[in-house]
């Protein structure tokens, strides 16, 4: 992997420029691991992946551009560490020829607006959050670490797109995919369950 | 129905981006115009702010373990510079970093680096004091443990790249002062990657680089001190001393072996055991 200088264009606050290396990294460690848990699905190669990552950042700190967007930095990293990976290629090997296809995502309007009951809504009244875990594992890993940047890391998209090396139309479109897949998964999943209850 | 509900409704794309806050200025105003008279795609719009905090509590799953946070602070600790380490110690002396001593002039940065350099030797000594090695065999394990991670940060190829101990072993002939074996059949799941001259305890010494599974090991070989296994085989001491890394090794006749890796302890003890099954037989 080639540790490119870090010139982009988002800024951290003005007090995060004199902060080190070590408190920035040690800082994203937890959000790195979950990251790379969801990528690789195993916790050792999740442990090795995000070593490996620092190790790769500490090499590479030199380019990076004290008070640009670390997390952005640390995570492209992981991720390209992934992608390097005998996993990574192997589940990333299936990227999103599509990604163009479909910039809204499944749309599937008239059918989902008529139902009282979405599943989103029973997903709130159920709290059935083992359900949406199970449809999130379901997800291609390229529609997965966009949401999860999205959702859990609450990046913007113009950061999403720094840290997988995209476009933000692609993100966006992603993301929607992602989603869309989800509804689906959970669709699914409540239509069984009401004739499992007939 | 209304006529917003008969004009385009919102794709899925402008929903989404719409719960991530996503869109601005015009088209925000024209989005929110659209859902204030489409019941279906108000429905969406709803649907669509219950899913993501939904997901990002479902998708914040994965807890780092303890040891592997531990492990991880320590090899970013050993790898900082010194401005970083000196910080580090002295948390009570003025923050200094990269960016600020940039902006020094370069005599005063040779000033600064001097300084540090005493400053940070003085630190380290005292942290090394108080953390530490009680004896010359612990010492000998901590600078193991160092080049071990020293090696994988540097990321290089080793020296002699094979996984041939007929090509690794003979590769050391007229580099050491001394000769070791190695055995035909490995552990499972283990490979000869290659190997290292290095200098452990300011003597030259073999360092063999394996891998089981995606773990690296380090094995070196060295000419016996008498104090490397003062703690025995287990050497218990050194895994206090190096919490998330394993060390393991032998002492057969002339020869020590001192092996450092983040693997299982008993797959580290396998990987010994087959060395030292064949020391000696030279």
């Amino acid at each position: 992997m080639t540790l490119l200088p870090w010139r982009k264009q988002l800024q951290e606050p003005a007090g995060r420029e004199a902060a080190s290396f070590g408190d920035l990294a040690l800082e994203q460690i937890p959000a790195l691991y979950n990251l790379a848990a969801w990528l690789t699905r195993d916790t050792n190669d999740a442990e090795d992946l995000v070593q490996e990552t620092m190790l790769k950042a500490l090499r590479g700190f030199s380019g990076f551009e004290p008070g640009t967007n670390f997390k952005a930095w640390v995570f492209r990293i992981l991720r390209n560490t992934y992608l390097t990976s005998r996993s990574g290629l192997a589940a990333m090997r299936t990227v999103a020829l599509d990604d163009e296809l479909d910039e809204s995502g499944d749309a599937r309007l008239p059918q989902a607006a008529i139902e009282r009951e979405t599943p989103e809504s029973s997903l709130m009244r159920t709290r059935d959050a083992d359900a949406l875990r199970a449809a999130m594992e379901k997800l291609p890993p390229h529609l997965l670490e966009a949401l999860l940047l999205c959702d859990v890391e609450e990046m913007k998209y113009r950061e999403i797109a720094l840290v997988v090396g995209i476009p933000i139309g692609t993100v966006m479109s992603r993301i929607a995919r992602a989603r869309a897949c989800l509804r689906r998964e959970l669709e699914a999943r409540s239509a069984l369950n009401r004739e499992a209850s007939r | 129905m209304n006529e917003h509900e008969t004009s385009e409704h919102l794709t899925a794309a402008q929903l989404s981006a719409l719960a991530d806050g996503e869109i601005g200025g015009e088209e925000l105003r024209a989005a929110q115009s659209h859902i204030d008279d489409c019941l279906p795609c108000a429905r969406r719009a709803v649907d669509a702010w219950l899913m993501k905090p939904a997901v990002g509590k479902a998708g914040n799953r994965f807890e780092a373990p303890s040891e592997f946070r531990e492990r991880i602070a320590k090899l970013v600790w050993r790898h900082l510079p010194p401005e970083a380490i000196l910080e580090a110690l002295q948390p009570s002396a003025p923050r200094l970093h990269w960016n600020a001593t940039r902006r020094l002039p370069l005599r005063s940065r040779w000033a600064l680096a001097a300084a540090l350099v005493v400053g940070v030797s003085a630190s380290v000594f005292t942290y090394r004091s108080l953390s530490s090695p009680s004896s010359e065999g612990d010492a000998l394990a901590n600078e193991a443990c160092d080049l071990h991670i020293a090696t994988l940060a540097a990321g290089q190829a080793p020296q002699v790249v094979s996984s041939d101990r007929h090509t690794v072993k003979p590769w050391f002939q007229g580099k050491l002062p001394f000769s070791f074996n190695l055995p035909e059949a490995l552990p499972l799941d283990t490979v000869l990657d290659g190997a290292n001259l290095v200098y452990l305890s300011d003597h030259p010494a073999a360092q063999l680089l394996f891998s089981i599974g995606h773990h690296h090991v380090s094995v070196f070989v060295d000419e016996s001190h008498g104090v490397a296994m003062r703690h025995g085989r287990a050497t218990r001491a050194f895994k206090a001393a190096h919490e998330g890394f394993n060390e393991d090794g032998f002492e057969s006749g002339d020869l020590e072996m001192i092996a450092v890796s983040d693997v299982d302890p008993a797959r580290l003890s396998a990987l010994i055991d087959s060395l030292q099954a064949v020391q000696g037989a030279q």
